[in-house]
């Protein structure tokens, strides 16, 4: 069970970053605006993909599948912020 | 949602919910009371205060020349006049005073205090309508030590961030129980068997968790902004502005309207002025807080601001440079600002500030009935624990969970209820009267959890120990009519009634403690003095289950 919380806790807070940036980067809204959204998104991003960590049968399971959901939009933060 | 998926989900829920339980029931206990925060620092200390019913109607400078003729006044600190509202009476003036060096000092001690220069004490003064100094409010505290609890457990430094954790899993516990329940959140909405002792504790957990899901939500979600925010302050200062945080500031609508200190040494007045410019300039709205920026200095600046009732949570602030009486900033809508005014929509809907009284007393409903759902969690937990076969049976986990309960969440409620009878009965020119208060709730509460690990029989020592919480907190409106029954009649003659409101309040508690005590760890004996449930029984409940796999 902690494994599984750590999982959700570190990658869940490193996809919700991930997410809420990439609505930053993309998104052509105003800067005040776009804080706010993503402040509304970040939580409960955050608290699904912990929530989803521990529907899985084991921590591997858990840390792998969060690790592929992480990868891809951290390749987007990546890609956008190079192109600012 | 596959079978082993909501198994491993159920699981979880249990485990989470029994983790965070003893504190989670601390932040909504202590956050339930703290909603009528006002009322219990009136309830405290206006009976010792209140003078007439005159329209406060003074002057803001023979005020100021007063305080700044009686204390020195630390330059760099707040300065602060807080204005009456509907649910607090008196005007308050919080500032900070500078620790003066005295002359009689030997050579040591004086150097050691003039290291000390810029340190200070906080100074709370309560002011009577006619704009006289009543006396120091410093003493009157237990409403603003509750609130403190609910927030940051009285933790320095890290206790914001771990209520902010708790918030989270209790964020993760809620999702999760909505997920488990979903296939029957319609179906067996109303669901209450009251007959069927196993299934009562369940069905009251989610009868109440289902009824109470939007406050909830809100709740988790506003206690997070509120404690975990920093997270993602960092994340978008590092990121999107380099490391720039003032960047991050303006654009979150943070006005700065510092001015560098002259060091040039200007008397404070000209604020009766200056009050009447900016009542013209807020329009229709009600100044409840004055500041003061740079007390005593050439560069000091005062900001008058109030919350426009006509509008929901929307803020109004004018600043202004005291000596010129320059303008320095206006905001009339939030600070034009998405993010000041997104927060100050999630400040209201968690703080029950836009609706008057019957909000509050919703949500402080709703507030104890989550602490129902926790203690019911812990109880079904115990339940399905206590009947495996003893050789399943963790027995120092079991009577920890016992402890925590009865230690935990009833010694909560009984050091609240001391923490009450200590602020009616304490002397209250006391020395640090408000923090022997705070010592004697957290000795309480200590003392409780160590007595509830070392008593065997939980359950009779629960009981009897709720009812003695309930006599405790009957008790309070007692003492206050022995005591200051002249008082407080003086304090409803001039339309103060925040004596009874938490009279009220602590008389419904203790209602809910006597009830409790009564028929719910009754109803628990029982339950487990049934023949051990069945496995058909058991895999139809989804915390039975859980208890099972963990």
């Amino acid at each position: 069970m902690w494994s599984r919380t750590f999982a959700g806790l570190l990658l869940g807070l490193l996809i919700s970053i991930s997410v809420v940036l990439n609505l930053n980067l993309l998104l052509p809204i105003k800067e005040d605006t776009m804080l706010l959204i993503g402040l509304l998104c970040a939580f409960p991003i955050w608290v699904g993909i912990q929530v989803w960590a521990y529907s899985f049968t084991s921590a591997k399971k858990a840390w792998l599948k969060l690790t592929i959901v992480l990868a891809p939009s951290a390749l987007l933060n990546l890609l956008l912020l190079s192109l600012r | 949602m596959k079978r082993d998926a909501l198994k491993s989900l159920t699981n979880a829920h249990a485990w989470v919910g029994l983790i965070i339980s003893t504190i989670l029931f601390i932040i909504f206990f202590a956050g339930s009371l703290s909603l009528f925060r006002e009322d219990i620092i009136s309830w405290e200390r206006d009976p010792y205060f209140t003078v007439s019913d005159d329209i406060e109607n003074f002057s803001f400078d023979a005020l100021i020349s007063q305080v700044t003729k009686d204390y020195k006044v630390h330059t760099h600190g707040y300065f602060i006049l807080q204005r009456p509202t509907a649910e607090q009476p008196s005007s308050n003036i919080y500032f900070e005073e500078e620790i003066v060096t005295q002359g009689n000092l030997d050579g040591e001690q004086d150097s050691q205090l003039e290291a000390m220069a810029d340190d200070h004490i906080d100074k709370h003064l309560v002011i009577s309508p006619d704009g006289k100094i009543l006396g120091d409010g410093n003493g009157f505290e237990w409403g603003n030590f509750l609130y403190q609890l609910h927030y940051n457990l009285h933790i320095p430094e890290v206790g914001l961030y771990f209520v902010g954790v708790v918030t989270l899993f209790f964020f993760v516990a809620l999702l999760s129980g909505v997920v488990i329940h979903w296939r029957k959140i319609i179906s067996k909405f109303f669901q209450y068997r009251k007959d069927g002792k196993k299934d009562k504790l369940l069905d009251t957990h989610n009868l109440i968790g289902v009824m109470g899901l939007p406050f909830h939500i809100m709740y988790a979600f506003s206690g997070l902004v509120f404690n975990l925010l920093i997270v993602y302050q960092i994340s978008y200062a590092v990121v999107l502005y380099g490391g720039d945080q003032a960047k991050l500031f303006k654009a979150a609508g943070v006005v700065d309207v510092h001015i560098e200190e002259t060091n040039i040494a200007v008397p404070v007045q000209g604020i009766d002025k200056l009050y009447l410019t900016a009542k013209e300039s807020l329009g229709e709205v009600a100044i409840t807080r004055i500041s003061i920026d740079h007390f005593g200095d050439e560069s000091a600046s005062v900001t008058f601001r109030g919350d426009d009732k006509s509008q929901f949570s929307t803020r109004k602030e004018v600043t202004y440079h005291i000596a010129s009486g320059r303008e320095l900033y206006l905001t009339k809508n939030n600070y034009d600002n998405d993010i000041r005014g997104g927060l100050a929509v999630i400040a209201s809907l968690h703080f029950g500030d836009f609706a008057g009284y019957s909000l509050r007393i919703l949500f402080f409903v709703l507030g104890i009935g989550t602490c129902y759902i926790i203690l019911t969690g812990n109880l079904m937990w115990l339940q399905k624990r206590v009947s495996l076969r003893s050789e399943k049976q963790n027995k120092f986990g079991i009577q920890l969970v016992k402890a925590m309960t009865t230690g935990g969440f009833i010694g909560t409620i009984f050091a609240t209820a001391v923490g009450f009878i200590c602020a009616r009965l304490l002397p209250v020119d006391l020395l640090d009267r408000s923090d022997l208060i705070g010592q004697i709730f957290f000795a309480c509460l200590v003392a409780s959890l160590v007595l509830s690990l070392a008593i065997k029989a939980q359950q009779q020592f629960a009981k009897i120990f709720l009812k003695v919480t309930a006599i405790a907190l009957a008790l309070i409106p007692v003492l206050d009519w022995l005591m200051l029954p002249q008082k407080i009649i003086v304090m409803f003659k001039v339309g103060h009634f925040d004596v009874l409101i938490v009279e009220v309040m602590l008389l419904s508690l203790a209602l809910c403690c006597w009830l409790v005590s009564s028929k719910l760890f009754s109803s628990v004996e029982r339950a487990a003095d049934e023949q051990p449930i069945s496995h058909n029984d058991f895999i139809d409940s989804p915390i039975a289950e859980a208890s099972v796999i963990s």
